[in-house]
């Protein structure tokens, strides 16, 4: 077989019973990596099975071009029911493990269960065995990854593992890999916890097939050559996302504090990020067989070293009114050693010097530590108390909500989440295409959608980019940040193209940002790749059927229409400051780009559920006859 | 004048993308094991060392092979290995003092750059320059200039020019 390894791995933790199934029998329909991750937690979730319990199935997924030359093809898939939404889960992480996976046989990792004692998974080429991890258990994840490699003699094994955090179920809890990239968002780690299971370490050596070699080599060099000329490159390779964020400050695209400012003269006047990366930045780096290197490696004396990417530079910054860079380090550290997810720890601290500030909470609330804004105490604690589960991180460990939830009706409609999640911190009150995104998107969180890209690169060309909106998207209004047209349809064949590369295992970012801004060349690929001869439209047509059976699992859960919301501050607080000032969301024109999505998509406008027709037309009869019947 | 690659691992990323490429070109298909180069890492470290065969003057793999079947290609400079005279025994692999002489776990094959026949892929492909093939005196002169510029530069810190 060309492209897939041909099997999907099960393992029972309960048992320590393994077995595998053909991957073949999916590919027609899902392709690979997110789709048929999504088609294997459709059929293997039970409904009604707490996220925290054994029955929850956790699926690792890559795709077909996952360890191939195509540039950014180091990418994993995952996902579960969510400790944090009750909805599908879905995370995905980079370097260096999809690769090794699939060069071990296996496609996909189906793992149920929970194990009597701690334990890890160690694939060593095709052969499963389960180790026991007691000595692991409370390690963080830097010790926990070189423990590993030192126990079993080979320091090239990759290794994907949770940290306290995971192992005391803080509902965002992380998976991290061996470089620090992490499957960060929707409690990953909590899952892995709640099973017993520390790690998942890989060691093989053979290969992925490709059908057409010579064509291959031929199409990534001249691939990588182009993308070493874009400006872009030149940018993220060197400085990372450090210098951007400069830009996106000006642009009232990062938000200050918990949603509450955008134009946080300080930051735009202090903000050290280039000057700390110049001074303590090693080297910048990446993923499996990427020519971007988007991510800093950064050596601080006395607080240490690791890689850091986009997130915690506005999450560590100005989400958390924090200046000082030496605290940015050693939060992004701390949390990347603990295991939890940066963006909704970050949330979570600007949560609580919401609530102070606004004097909702005394330091009383919080083991009297002043949760004053830009505190350096205040955030360190939080972080650690949240990864311990120690006195009020107890309660933030399982969500905002709870936590504000034990002060009050107060502190509970100030809660800023999107369906049980932290919203990616940017701005939407004047970003409406990225405002539906996230409303409407699977997870409490919008990008890196094509759409919500263009309203932020607007700025640097307008006509140009309202040209490219209007070939791409049909409107030039889809370009513009503060319109409303042309929205719904712009998000649409945005959440499509994301589904392809997620799909095929490859980066969406590096996919998003250079070369592959249509679909044509990832398509190329896949078919040089596995030898086969697919349109494009087929590709859609997957991504869409896989849109729609995403919204069937949510919808099985309880989904509707209400929940595809944003907090209402985007609706009631306008922005004081700033590019934008005055920009608020219309609830009427939002609704309204809601029902023109819903529309399109052949969804039915009330309830947000697709309709049958719908389903049957993308030969989902099966899961309109189990969902639909039953509602 | 001969080309040589030449590794500078204080520029390397760690993505793999040589080993990848150099099985795709030499065996067809995607598997970073089958490289004939080969990137140590210490991920936690953030060093990364690509580790590939150093063409000495002398050189051990050539001097062990029973079969002779380790030649030099005087047009590349390369050091190569004879398929037909090889019989496997792997001495080379052992006693190359860089690790530089792989081998394929799979068939027994032994692996050994062979520079693409003075055109590598790994070079055009490496990201961050930390692979390239230059010719080696000209490498070596900017070596020298490289190293003879800190002179000046030191002498005029220290009269407090700079």
């Amino acid at each position: 077989m060309y492209g897939w390894a041909g099997k999907i791995l099960k393992i029972d933790l309960g048992s320590g019973a393994f077995t595998t199934e053909p991957t073949e029998a999916y590919i027609e329909d899902y392709i690979g990596g997110r789709g048929i991750g999504v088609r294997l937690i459709y059929d293997n979730y039970v409904p009604g099975t707490d996220p925290l319990d054994p029955g929850n199935p956790l699926i690792f997924s890559t795709g077909p071009l996952t360890g191939t030359a195509m540039p950014g093809s180091g990418r994993v898939d995952v996902t579960a029911l969510s400790p944090m939404s009750n909805l599908r889960a879905k995370s995905n992480f980079g370097a260096y493990w999809g690769p090794e996976l699939k060069y071990a046989g296996y496609d996909h990792v189906v793992i149920v269960g929970k194990a009597d004692k701690p334990c890890y998974i160690l694939i060593n080429e095709g052969k499963v065995e389960i180790l026991s991890a007691e000595h692991l258990w409370g390690k963080d994840t830097h010790e926990t990854q070189k423990a590993i490699q030192d126990e079993l003699g080979d320091p090239e094994i990759k290794i994907v593992c949770i940290g306290p955090g995971g192992e005391k179920l803080v509902r965002f809890a992380c998976i991290i890999t061996e470089t620090g990239d992490a499957a960060g968002r929707t409690g990953m780690g909590a899952v892995m916890g709640s099973k017993n299971l520390k790690a998942v370490a890989v060691r093989a050596r053979g290969a992925v097939k490709v059908a057409r070699p010579q064509e291959l080599l031929d199409l990534s060099i001249k691939v990588v050559t182009e993308m070493r000329e874009h400006p872009a490159y030149q940018e993220l390779s060197n400085w990372g996302v450090a210098r951007s964020m400069t830009m996106m400050y000006d642009f009232s695209f990062f938000p200050v504090g918990y949603f509450e400012d955008v134009n946080w003269e300080e930051i735009i006047q202090n903000y050290q990020g280039p000057a700390y990366i110049e001074k303590y930045q090693t080297k910048n780096v990446g993923c499996f067989c990427c020519p971007n290197r988007c991510m800093n490696f950064i050596s601080v004396p006395k607080l240490g070293k690791g890689v850091t990417s986009c997130e915690p530079f506005s999450g560590f910054t100005g989400g958390i009114w924090n200046l000082d860079m030496d605290v940015f380090w050693e939060a992004t550290l701390l949390v990347n050693k603990l295991g939890i997810d940066c963006t909704e720890t970050s949330a979570s601290i600007g949560l609580l010097m919401e609530l102070y500030h606004e004097g909702v909470i005394t330091a009383k609330d919080t083991d009297g530590i002043p949760m004053e804004r830009g505190n350096k105490e205040a955030i360190l604690s939080t972080i650690l108390k949240i990864g311990n589960r120690e006195g009020y991180g107890d309660l933030l460990a399982e969500g905002q909500k709870s936590f504000a939830n034990s002060i009050g009706p107060e502190a509970l409609e100030r809660v800023d989440q999107v369906k049980g999640l932290a919203p990616h911190a940017y701005e939407f009150r004047a970003y409406h295409g990225s405002a539906l995104g996230q409303a409407v998107g699977h997870r409490g969180d919008p990008l890196p959608l094509r759409n919500a890209l263009l309203e932020v690169d607007w700025h640097h060309a307008p006509e140009w980019f309202q040209k490219v909106a209007k070939e791409q998207f049909g409107s030039e209004e889809a370009a513009i940040p503060i319109e409303y047209k042309g929205k719904a349809l712009a998000t649409i064949i945005s959440e499509h193209m994301e589904r392809v590369a997620d799909n095929l295992g490859i980066c969406k970012w590096l996919y998003g940002l250079f070369i592959f801004q249509d679909i044509e060349m990832a398509t190329r690929f896949f078919n040089v790749v596995t030898g086969k001869d697919w349109p494009v439209d087929r590709m859609l047509k997957v991504s869409e059927r896989i849109r729609n059976l995403e919204r069937m699992f949510d919808v099985r859960q309880g989904l509707r229409r209400e929940d595809d919301s944003l907090p209402k501050k985007f609706f009631e607080q306008p922005l004081k400051k700033g590019k934008y000032e005055g920009q608020v969301l219309d609830r009427e024109k939002f609704e309204e780009m809601k029902n023109e999505y819903y529309e399109l998509r052949g969804w039915d406008k009330k309830t947000g559920i697709p309709t049958r027709e719908k389903l049957e037309e993308l030969g989902l009869k099966d899961v309109a006859d189990e969902v639909l019947e039953r509602e | 004048m001969i080309k040589t690659l030449i590794v500078d691992a204080q520029k390397c990323s760690g993505c793999r993308a040589c080993e990848n490429y150099c099985s795709l070109k030499h065996e067809g298909y995607c598997s970073p094991s089958k490289g004939r180069i080969h990137v140590v890492k210490w991920e936690q470290e953030g060093i990364y060392v690509p580790i590939n065969c150093m063409r000495c003057e002398k050189p051990a793999c050539e001097m062990v092979c029973p079969k002779r079947a380790t030649f030099r290609n005087f047009s590349t400079g390369a050091m190569e290995v004879d398929p037909f005279r090889c019989i496997g025994c792997l001495s080379c692999v052992f006693a190359c003092p860089f690790g530089a002489t792989f081998v394929d776990q799979d068939t027994g094959h032994v692996l050994k750059c062979d520079l693409c026949d003075g055109d590598p892929t790994c070079v055009k492909i490496c990201p961050t320059g930390a692979l390239s093939y230059e010719e080696m005196s000209k490498e070596a002169y900017l070596k020298l200039l490289e190293n003879a510029d800190r002179i000046p530069s030191l002498v005029r810190t220290a009269l407090g020019e700079e």
